[in-house]
Order: C-alpha cells, then sequence, then structure tokens
C-alpha cells in the first residue's frame, strides 16, 4: 500500500515558520514539606540510605583500585571501575520513579543506577516475588550463599542478594549476576528491571528503544529507560535512535492495537564531561543539552534539564515524563546534571578541570544536600544521619568480606573447562512454528507475487538441461521469500524491517508482495540508520521478540560495526547465556557499483566471536538456511549475493519444496564429485568453480566442487574426506584474500589434512585492491578461467597449460608493495 | 494505432510478467493512465498509457510472460 502520504507542493511550499515551546530548565520547586505529605518520611530516609549505600559502594571500589584495601579488607580487584559519585542524587531519583517491570539499561557508569533500579525494585515488590526472583536465579544457589554468610529475612536478604549478586559479578566471580561475564561494565539483572549495562559509549541508545518497541507491540508494562551520558550526544547512534523512537510512521501507518509510539526515555546522566572533553562549551554545540530534543519531533521528546543532585526533582521529572510515555507519547529526554565529583576512571588526574570547581560542586553534593534537607525539616537528627551512614558501611563491609572470599564467590574454572566462556555464546536453540497462522491484510494466494511464484517451475532446467529464466522457475530470491513469508505467518513476535523494505519490497525484492499481506508494524520502512537498525532489533530480541533486519549493502556494515560487532554478537556470551538475542541480519553483498558497494566483507563477520554466518548460494540452500537462520535463537548474519538473486536451482533435480523446510546450519554441501582436485566455495563463487570444473572434466581433471553455504559454525569433516581423495584444494572466495575467511579454511585443511595433501592448499580470492567497476570486475572476481588457470598451472604442471586470466602476479612482491 | 510495448527494463532482464491489467478492452484511456502493471524477478513496474483512445486491444493476459519490447495491447 504505497503512497498512503502525499507529499503536497501547496503545503510544502507555503510560506510558514517552525515554531519551538521553552525547554523548562531546573523547574522542579516542591517545598519539602509536600514531599513529606506526598511520600512519607520513611520512605525520605530511604532516599538517602539507597544513595549512601551507593556511594559506600563505589568508595569502597575506588578504595580497592587505589590502595588495595577497604576496611582492612584486602583484595587485588584487576577491572575497571567507572565511577559516578557525586551522581547518586540522578540514579536514585530516577529509580524512585520507575516500577520493577520498567527497564533501564545502562553505561560503563552503571553501577549507581544498577544498585539504585535494585532497591528501588526490592522496596517496591512483596516478599512472596522476592523469593520467587532469588529462587529462581542460579537455582536459589546465590540467595543460599547470601543466607549463609550475610544473613537477613525478607527485604534485608533481598538487598544482600543485589549487593553480592553485583560485587561478584564485578570481581567476575562465577556466582555473579551473569556468571562473572559481565563484570563492572555490564552487570545487570532483568527480574529487578536492570538490563545490559553497556562499555560502549551511547550503546544502550537503540537497545533500549528496540526494547521500548518490544513493550510496545507485545503490549508489555513499563518504559524502556536509556541512560547515557552527556558524551553520548556526540555518537550518531543517539540521534538514529532517538529519531527511530520518534518516528511519525507509528501514528500515520501502524495499527497495532496499543497504538502510540515506543516508551523510551533518554535519560542523559549530563556529568559535564565526556571522560576529560567538556561537553558544554567545548566539543558540543548545544550549550544546553535538552535542547537537542528540539531537533526531533514537534513534542521536542518533552525535553527539560533537571537539577541532578536533586533525587526528588529527578524522581518528579522522571514520573512525568513516565507517564507521557505510556500513553503512547514518546520518546522523552531528560538532561539531567549531575557532577561527578571523582575521576573517570580511577587513573583520572583531573587535568581538565580546576581545583575551585570540583570545591564548588562539593557544596551541591546530592549526599550532603539530601541530608542537610531531611534534618533541616526535621524528618531525621544528624545523630540518625551517622548512624545510618555506619550502619550502610557495615552493610557494604560484610558483602565486601564474602565477595572476595573463593569459598564464597568462586572464581570462574576456565582450568578445569577451558571452553566454558566459548560455550556461553550459543544457546543452538530452535523454535517450534505454531501450525496457525497469523492475521494478515490479505492472503498470499491473492498477492501478484506470490501468484507469479506459484506458477514458476520448482526445478530451473528444462527437459533438455538447459537453465530456465528467473520469470519461469524459482530464483534464489524467491527461496528466500518463501522462507520470510512462512516464519512472518506463522511467528507474530517476528518483524522484518530495513530500508525500503515494504512498498519497494527491499533494494533487491525479497520482500516484495509482503507488504500486502502484513501490516506496517510487522514489517516496516526504517530510517536511513543502520546503527539503529541492528541495535533496536537486539534490544527487541533482548525482550523476547524476533527480528529480521537488514542492511541495503554489506558495505553500510561499518555504519552499524559496533551493533553487530559489541551489540549483537556479544550479549549472549557477557550475559553467560542469560540473554537470547535471535536476531538474523541480512547483508547483501553487492555487484556491479564498485568500490564502495560491491564489497564481500564475511572476514569481518567470521572474524568477531558470538554470530554464526551464512552464505548461500543456490534457490534450495537459500530457502532452509534462512529458514534454519529465523528459527534460531542465536544471532546469525545472512549474507546473499545480487550476482545470483535471480539464480534457479540447478543442482536439486526434485526442485525447491515449495513447503517449508530447514537445512542445518554448519554442513557444506558437495555439489559436485571428483577425485583429482576439491574446490571448496563460499557464496557466489560456486558458480564459476562449477564452470571451471565442466572445463577441466574436458582435460581430464575431475573436480570435486563443496560449497561451504555457512561459515560459522562449520564442518570440516566433508572437506577433508574429500582432500584424503583428490589431495589437493583451492578456496575460492569474492572476499579480498588477506585475512579472509578462505585463508581460515584453507589454514585448517593445510593442517589437518597435511599427510593427504600433494600441494600447498591455494586460496583463490578477490585481490587486495579496490573492487573495480562493473567494466573491470571479471578482472578482480575470481573467474572460472582463473579457477582453471591456478589448477592446471599449480596442481598439474606438467599439462603445461597457457594462462588465460591476468592473476600472474607475485604474491610476496605484491605483500611487500603493500597489495 | 500506438501500441502499448513492454519496456526495456535493465540489462539483464529479458522478459516479465503481466500482473494485473488496470483498464480492461474497449475502456477510454488518456496518455499518462496506468494501464498494466507488469513484473520481473526483481521489480513490479506500472506502464502508461503512449497515447489517448480507446484501448482496442489486450494481447497479453494476465500471468503471461512477454518479451521486452513485446506489444501488451494497442489503442486505437
Amino acid at each position: 500500500m504505497p503512497k498512503e502520504i502525499p507529499v503536497e507542493p501547496a503545503a510544502a511550499l507555503a510560506r510558514a515558520k517552525v515554531t519551538f515551546s521553552d525547554i523548562p530548565v531546573c523547574d522542579y520547586d516542591e517545598p519539602i514539606a509536600e514531599e513529606r505529605e506526598r511520600r512519607g518520611d520513611a520512605n525520605l530516609r530511604e532516599i538517602l540510605r539507597h544513595m549512601l549505600l551507593v556511594r559506600e559502594f563505589e568508595t569502597m571500589l575506588a578504595s580497592y583500585k587505589s590502595t588495595g584495601a577497604y576496611r582492612g579488607i584486602e583484595f587485588a580487584y584487576k577491572g575497571p571501575a567507572h565511577l559516578s559519585i557525586g551522581q547518586e542524587g540522578a540514579a536514585v531519583g530516577a529509580a524512585l520513579a520507575l516500577s520493577p517491570d520498567d527497564h533501564i539499561f545502562g553505561s560503563h557508569r552503571s553501577h549507581g543506577e544498577f544498585i539504585a533500579k535494585g532497591l528501588s525494585a526490592i522496596a517496591t515488590l512483596d516478599e512472596t516475588a522476592l523469593d520467587a526472583i532469588m529462587d529462581e536465579h542460579q537455582h536459589g544457589a546465590l540467595r543460599d550463599t547470601v543466607k549463609a554468610h550475610l544473613g537477613g529475612d525478607g527485604k534485608v536478604l533481598a538487598e544482600n542478594f543485589l549487593l553480592l549478586g553485583v560485587l561478584a559479578e564485578i570481581f567476575m566471580r562465577a556466582n555473579g549476576f551473569n556468571g562473572g561475564m559481565g563484570g563492572s561494565m555490564h552487570a545487570f539483572f532483568p527480574p529487578f528491571g536492570a538490563y545490559p549495562n553497556n562499555a560502549l559509549v551511547s550503546g544502550s541508545s537503540a537497545i533500549a528503544t528496540g526494547a521500548a518497541l518490544y513493550k510496545k507491540l507485545a503490549d508489555k508494562p513499563g518504559i524502556a529507560v536509556a541512560n547515557i551520558g552527556d558524551g553520548a550526544t556526540g555518537c550518531g547512534v543517539t540521534w538514529e535512535a532517538m529519531n527511530f523512537a520518534a518516528m511519525a510512521q507509528y501514528d500515520t501507518l501502524w495499527s497495532d492495537p496499543r497504538g502510540g509510539r515506543p516508551p523510551v526515555l533518554f535519560f542523559c546522566n549530563n556529568n559535564f564531561y565526556g571522560m576529560g572533553g567538556q561537553t558544554s562549551g567545548e566539543t558540543m554545540g548545544w550549550e544546553r543539552l535538552s535542547r537537542l530534543g528540539a531537533g526531533v519531533n514537534p513534542e521536542q521528546m518533552h525535553a527539560e534539564t533537571v537539577d541532578g543532585t536533586n533525587p526528588l526533582a529527578v524522581a518528579d521529572a522522571v514520573a512525568r515524563k513516565r507517564e507521557l510515555l505510556l500513553e503512547g507519547k514518546g520518546p522523552a529526554l531528560l538532561d539531567v546534571q549531575c557532577y561527578r565529583s571523582t575521576g573517570h576512571s580511577t587513573t583520572d588526574a583531573n587535568a581538565y578541570r580546576s581545583r575551585d570547581e570540583l570545591k564548588a560542586w562539593a557544596e551541591h553534593d546530592p549526599i550532603v544536600k539530601f541530608a542537610a534537607t531531611l534534618t533541616a525539616a526535621g524528618v531525621m537528627s544528624e545523630a540518625e544521619v551517622d548512624a545510618m551512614r555506619e550502619s550502610v558501611g557495615d552493610t557494604i563491609g560484610a558483602v565486601t568480606r564474602a565477595a572476595v572470599d573463593p569459598a564464597i564467590a568462586p572464581i570462574v574454572d576456565v582450568p578445569n573447562d577451558p571452553t566454558l566462556i566459548g560455550d556461553l555464546m550459543f544457546n543452538h536453540e530452535a523454535i517450534d512454528l505454531p501450525e496457525a497462522e497469523v492475521p494478515v491484510l490479505k492472503p498470499p494466494a491473492q498477492v501478484a507475487n506470490f501468484k507469479s511464484i506459484g506458477r514458476k517451475a520448482r526445478f530451473g532446467l528444462d527437459d533438455e538441461g538447459r537453465p530456465l529464466s528467473g520469470m519461469r522457475a524459482i530464483t534464489l530470491r524467491d527461496g528466500l521469500t518463501e522462507a520470510v513469508l512462512h516464519h512472518m505467518l506463522h511467528d507474530e513476535s517476528l518483524i522484518a524491517y530495513g530500508e525500503d523494505v515494504r512498498e519497494w519490497g527491499g533494494a533487491y525484492g525479497v520482500y516484495r508482495g509482503l507488504s500486502d499481506i502484513f501490516p506496517h508494524q510487522r514489517l516496516f520502512n526504517a530510517p536511513i540508520s543502520e546503527a539503529a537498525i541492528v541495535s533496536t532489533a537486539v534490544g527487541y530480541a533482548m525482550e523476547g521478540g524476533r527480528a529480521l533486519v537488514e542492511l541495503m549493502y554489506t558495505d553500510f556494515l561499518g555504519r552499524a560495526g559496533d551493533e553487530v560487532f559489541n551489540q549483537m554478537a556479544k550479549w549472549q556470551g557477557m550475559s553467560a547465556g542469560q540473554l537470547k538475542v535471535p536476531v538474523v541480519l541480512r547483508l547483501s553483498v553487492g555487484s556491479k557499483y564498485g568500490a564502495q558497494h560491491s564489497q564481500d566483507w564475511s572476514a569481518f563477520v567470521t572474524h568477531v566471536p558470538g554470530l554464526k554466518v551464512v552464505y548461500p548460494a543456490t534457490p534450495y540452500d537459500a530457502k532452509g538456511l534462512l529458514a534454519s537462520a529465523l528459527s534460531s535463537n542465536d544471532p546469525v548474519v545472512f549474507f546473499e549475493s545480487q550476482r545470483i538473486y535471480d539464480q534457479v536451482e540447478v543442482f536439486r533435480a526434485e526442485g525447491v519444496p515449495s513447503e517449508y523446510f530447514r537445512i542445518p546450519l554448519g554442513q557444506p554441501d558437495i555439489k559436485r564429485l571428483g577425485n583429482d582436485v576439491t574446490v571448496l566455495t563460499i557464496g557466489p563463487s560456486l558458480y564459476p568453480a562449477m564452470a571451471a570444473a565442466e572445463e577441466l572434466a574436458t582435460q581430464g581433471i575431475e573436480t570435486e566442487v563443496i560449497d561451504a553455504r555457512t561459515l560459522v559454525p562449520f564442518d570440516y569433516d566433508p572437506v577433508l574426506s574429500s582432500v584424503k581423495k583428490t589431495g589437493h584444494l583451492v578456496v575460492v572466495t569474492e572476499a579480498a584474500e588477506r585475512g579472509s575467511f578462505a585463508m581460515t579454511l584453507s589454514a585448517n585443511v593445510a593442517r589437518f589434512g597435511f599427510s593427504d595433501l600433494k600441494a600447498p592448499p591455494r586460496v583463490l580470492g578477490s585481490p587486495n585492491w579496490i573492487v573495480p567497476g562493473a567494466e573491470m570486475e571479471s578482472t578482480f572476481f575470481p573467474q572460472a578461467h582463473d579457477i582453471v588457470d591456478l589448477v592446471t598451472t599449480e596442481f598439474f604442471p606438467a599439462r603445461r597449460a597457457n594462462r588465460r586470466g591476468v592473476r600472474s602476479w607475485d604474491d610476496i612482491d605484491l605483500a611487500r608493495r603493500a597489495l | 494505432m500506438t501500441s502499448i510495448l513492454v519496456p526495456q527494463l535493465g540489462n539483464e532482464i529479458t522478459e516479465a510478467e503481466v500482473t494485473e491489467w488496470l483498464v480492461g478492452e474497449g475502456d477510454e484511456v488518456k496518455e499518462g493512465d496506468l494501464v498494466v502493471v507488469i513484473t520481473t524477478t526483481k521489480m513490479a513496474m506500472e506502464i502508461e498509457a503512449p497515447a489517448s483512445g480507446k484501448l482496442t486491444k489486450l494481447s497479453a493476459e494476465e500471468g503471461d510472460l512477454v518479451e521486452v519490447g513485446a506489444v501488451l495491447g494497442e489503442i486505437g
């Protein structure tokens, strides 16, 4: 359904003004008497206690980093400590306004937010709910440890559980909340609404937006909060995420029952420095961070600047934004000013700020100010404040004593299980699809593209063995389309998005017809925001959904580098397997478009641990492997070559089944049998290899062609068996040779098949220079004659064949020339 | 008499499918009206009437495969 929103020239060109409304700055002005009335004195005292707990916890970490001891407890803490001392008002104030159903996503500096959120959740949840949470986590093991060594009942036990769970995690111990795999910068505990903290600046902005999208579409309670810093406003992904959360289409085109926009709050802990660069006045132009809201949407993201030194001001602002978000009026932006009184990290010498400035802000220390407010108002006496401080110190002391003791918080036993960390990265699970189909706008049988596919032959060769055109037989594109259609029809939690995927059907038509079947909330056009496309999918999946996203060209992977390599790839491992990230990322490898639109970057993706990587070359494999990818509970990157979208099925005489089927990931497939040489291909290299095999056969050389199909995981057995027979291996790839996955394959076959090899294995890839334009491509990507040249000149030199390709260069010499 | 032709659809595309006729034989059309949707392996394309007049003949039916340059219909 294209063209729903006409672009009217009269409206676009009429004289007018873009107007803005005022953005409040430090507007909170509630008398303490009112707050006492509203919240009760006991709760006000709890706010102080929570701030003191956060402060003491981080003071303990600071003490370890600087002196190796705290309260006489010695310990060598080797990890990082990005402390938020001075920012407790923001963390505790925000947590006060959030419920356990509200999910916070943090930064590298989020110990305080995590502890504050946990304390707030413990205060809110009843004891039965807390018992259930502690009972479920590690089958009650952490709770039992806490009970035995720290004691306490009810909420006291839960607080000790929270503190030991996070400190053991920071100390990378096996019974930390994330099995020691997260550590200081990543600790989280979803049952309290504390979702992953992220070591990448602004890493959480788009993840939280995706989480909010899931809350909207699955109609789950609560909001998502992206806890980012002022420095994050310089990052592209922050802007991408804010826009993604504010897209007009939620109001104009989507028809999900809940309606509205994703409930996400961008909570900027503005401590005035991005490490050492001063945001207001030096590195940014906004002067006031809250100004940014005005650039995003007409509601200006309901932006405000808040006094983050006062937890009550923060709680008031967060509560008001939360109401708006739950009404679907998001996103919201809070600029929460909270000065960091200690260094960025413990190696910070404070060279970038003056002593006078530090002193001036010391007077605005949130704990000092709030304690003074409470004592002045008569909520508690100074003696009571001192007693509270002492009690908090004792609590943190006891938790610390437990956390440093390996008998209580055991060290992760890698020597005993050397692949333990690796095994936590993948769950290797596949979902079952329900029989029933979800409601659709129009049945596929009535949609032109599916009528057209229905008329096509399922096998791509005619009776005389000649290939049919892509209009007459199922193509690789159609195979992909059928797998996507089936999953979209049977899995309502699956959403698909990317650039131009709806009316256009994706730039290469893989989704053609799907916009007639699925409403916008299942399939939508994303902004040109590659980073947000990938990271929102990660957040959506973390919360329980499934996402199929795409980048129009693999070359755009750089625009989503952090999101693919650090977010999509890492969260299963960093959560010790507690989180599942079922995201399929389709990457289309270009052709004919030159240096920035035609690169096979499979090497980058296979290099990064944590991703499964697929690259099919036939319609049958494409359909079956995409079905497996979409069923997988692990993150999968799925490469497709634009050169072969129109390829018909020429290998499988039974054709591509019209029914749904899956091909397990990790199995290379023998596409042609032969005894003299093994050619292992990646992606579209299969076709020149098949043509080369035909030609070599005329010279009496029989080629075994093996299609890798999947790169991670990969089963070497069929390749090693083949090499045992042939004694020769060529790995063909369209990726640049240097550092390619083909080099990994070749190295491993050299190692494990050494005794069977009659000559060194060879990699035939693209040369290590830019992809030239279409006219020169045949000199660049490996062609059939290049494979024939290599096999005849290097493996069978006695035949004295003439070389036809241009690859007569000396690789050693090229390496010297940086090529 | 003006023919409605299958246009050149890209370097490597030689045929397309007639997906949907938006007008019927005997209808009056104006130059620029959308008359037929054709589909290649990659995309669907709306074909405009090359002239005004009466659609006198439909040469291809929905579901037919047609070559680039083939006549889809005639406007009299």
